[in-house]
């Protein structure tokens, strides 16, 4: 008898409680956005089965002793798989576009105001009863604004670990949600002439430019704000093995291989931080709401930007690629062009708003590390 | 707790100004040291961007084509002629 007795308190039955059921279901959740509705299913797939592993009660999976405690002590907590998704990033972009007009880092600047709005929302929030945000875990939820996930797995792993979860889960789908989110207030803040502004083509980038593109950023990057160094630092390496055109196989690898496992890892881990306790909270549902509006007033004030460019060149740069500033690469420049082609069908916008839309990511690395040297332990 | 709660707001608003400046401080410089690096480039180095120049005549592209097309009509009524001249 009290063998049967054991038996049943080793089982998930006797043990489940109702925030370990209800986290199953958010797991589910996410899997069914992934794969029914394509919601950037690469991340959301694994961070829904993480999940689901980590909230199976008494097998501890997410514990210190468990598998995918273990690949989160090893990859988040200490920063490292961001990074590496870094050197696939920058393995993965082509800068010219940047390059060939480096006034589009402007608009990648104001997009990251976003990040910032956010901050001060975060804090605002604290006069409600129930939230009780540091300036460290505003500057991470900040951070969502930015648009790009490596970035803000890594601030927050470093300022927040404990909202990390929330934070990768409202950064991940709030990008899959850039085309729904993003052209209404583009449409809102430009008139139909502004929207129909061509641009004239893009010169022409030599690949020496290319090779020394990624010393320029560097060199800056070490000059003036070191926090931001391993970011930039892994964004510009795999830039260099892409252009320099000698190392074929590591390109290939951190275009390939190296960004894929990670990915999956890190999505483990993340999902991992998607427990009862740490998820079921008001705070989490403050978390969601603010990185919606963040996504906002980034696009917001890029496309401002973009207006204020378009009236100084004398209507030369269509306001729309402004909105591109916020990373979330390439889907931001595909929104651009689809809603540029819908004013007039021959105005590809496209590789016009590559150049903010790459600037973006360097903009809320740089970002990123302005916080770490601000509030950061 | 409401003086602190307001506190952590201005510290939050500095902490606004302080980043965008710098942010925008450094992607400026960024744009400036891009644009010195184009010119250096296109300077000290042009033979890099010689590659670049066949793609600049581009304006003249469809003409290019009918230059060739006209070249090749010429060397056959030229090759016609040569054959057929005895």
């Amino acid at each position: 008898m009290d063998a049967i007795l054991t038996l049943w308190q080793s089982t998930g039955i006797a043990n489940v409680t109702w925030r370990e059921l209800l986290m199953l279901l958010v797991g589910v959740g996410l899997i069914y956005l992934a794969i029914a509705k394509r919601f950037e299913p690469l991340l959301l797939l694994p961070i829904g089965f993480g999940a689901i592993l980590s909230n199976i009660p008494v097998a501890g999976m997410a514990g210190p002793e468990g598998m995918i405690g273990m690949i989160y002590h090893v990859g988040v907590e200490t920063g490292v798989f961001p990074l590496l998704i870094f050197l696939g990033v920058g393995a993965l972009t082509d800068f010219s576009a940047l390059i060939a007009r480096p006034s589009t880092l402007l608009l990648g600047a104001a997009a990251q105001f976003g990040i910032f709005a956010t901050l001060i929302g975060a804090l605002a929030l604290n006069l409600l009863p129930g939230f009780n945000f540091s300036l460290a875990d505003a500057a991470a939820i900040g951070i969502i604004g930015g648009a790009d996930g490596p970035t803000a797995i890594f601030l927050a792993s470093r300022l927040a670990p404990d909202l990390l979860g929330a934070i990768a889960v409202a950064a991940y789908s709030y990008m899959a949600l850039v085309p729904i989110i993003q052209p209404p207030i583009m449409r809102a803040l430009t008139t139909k002439a502004e929207r129909s502004v061509v641009m004239e083509q893009l010169r022409p980038v030599s690949r020496l430019e290319r090779i020394l593109f990624p010393f320029a950023v560097l060199f800056l990057c070490a000059l003036l704000l070191p926090s931001a160094a391993p970011l930039i630092g892994m964004l510009t390496l795999g830039n260099l093995l892409r252009e320099s055109g000698v190392v074929e196989r590591l390109n290939r690898a951190a275009q390939n291989e190296i960004i894929n496992v990670v990915t999956m890892l890190l999505g483990l881990a993340i999902g991992s931080k998607l427990s009862g306790e740490l998820f079921l909270t008001t705070q989490t549902l403050g978390i969601l709401v603010l990185g919606a509006i963040a996504f906002a007033i980034g696009t917001a004030a890029g496309v401002l930007m973009g207006k204020l460019m378009c009236r100084l060149t004398g209507g030369k740069v269509n306001p729309l690629i402004g909105a591109a500033g916020v990373s979330a690469v390439p889907m931001a420049a595909r929104v651009v062009n689809k809603v540029g082609l819908a004013e007039n069908h021959h105005n590809f916008l496209l590789m016009h708003a590559m150049g903010p839309n790459v600037a973006g990511v360097i903009g809320s690395a740089v970002a990123a590390g302005v916080l770490l040297a601000l509030v950061g332990p | 707790m409401d003086t602190a709660g307001t506190e952590l707001v201005v510290e939050g608003l500095w902490l606004m100004v302080i980043g965008m400046t710098i942010v925008y401080a450094f992607l400026m410089m960024l744009v400036g040291f891009l644009t010195l690096m184009s010119k250096a480039v296109a300077r000290w180095a042009p033979a890099e961007s010689l590659p670049a120049i066949p793609p600049a005549a581009a304006p003249t592209a469809p003409a290019t084509g009918d230059a060739r097309l006209g070249a090749v009509i010429s060397a056959a009524i030229q090759a016609h002629r040569t054959r057929h001249r005895p």
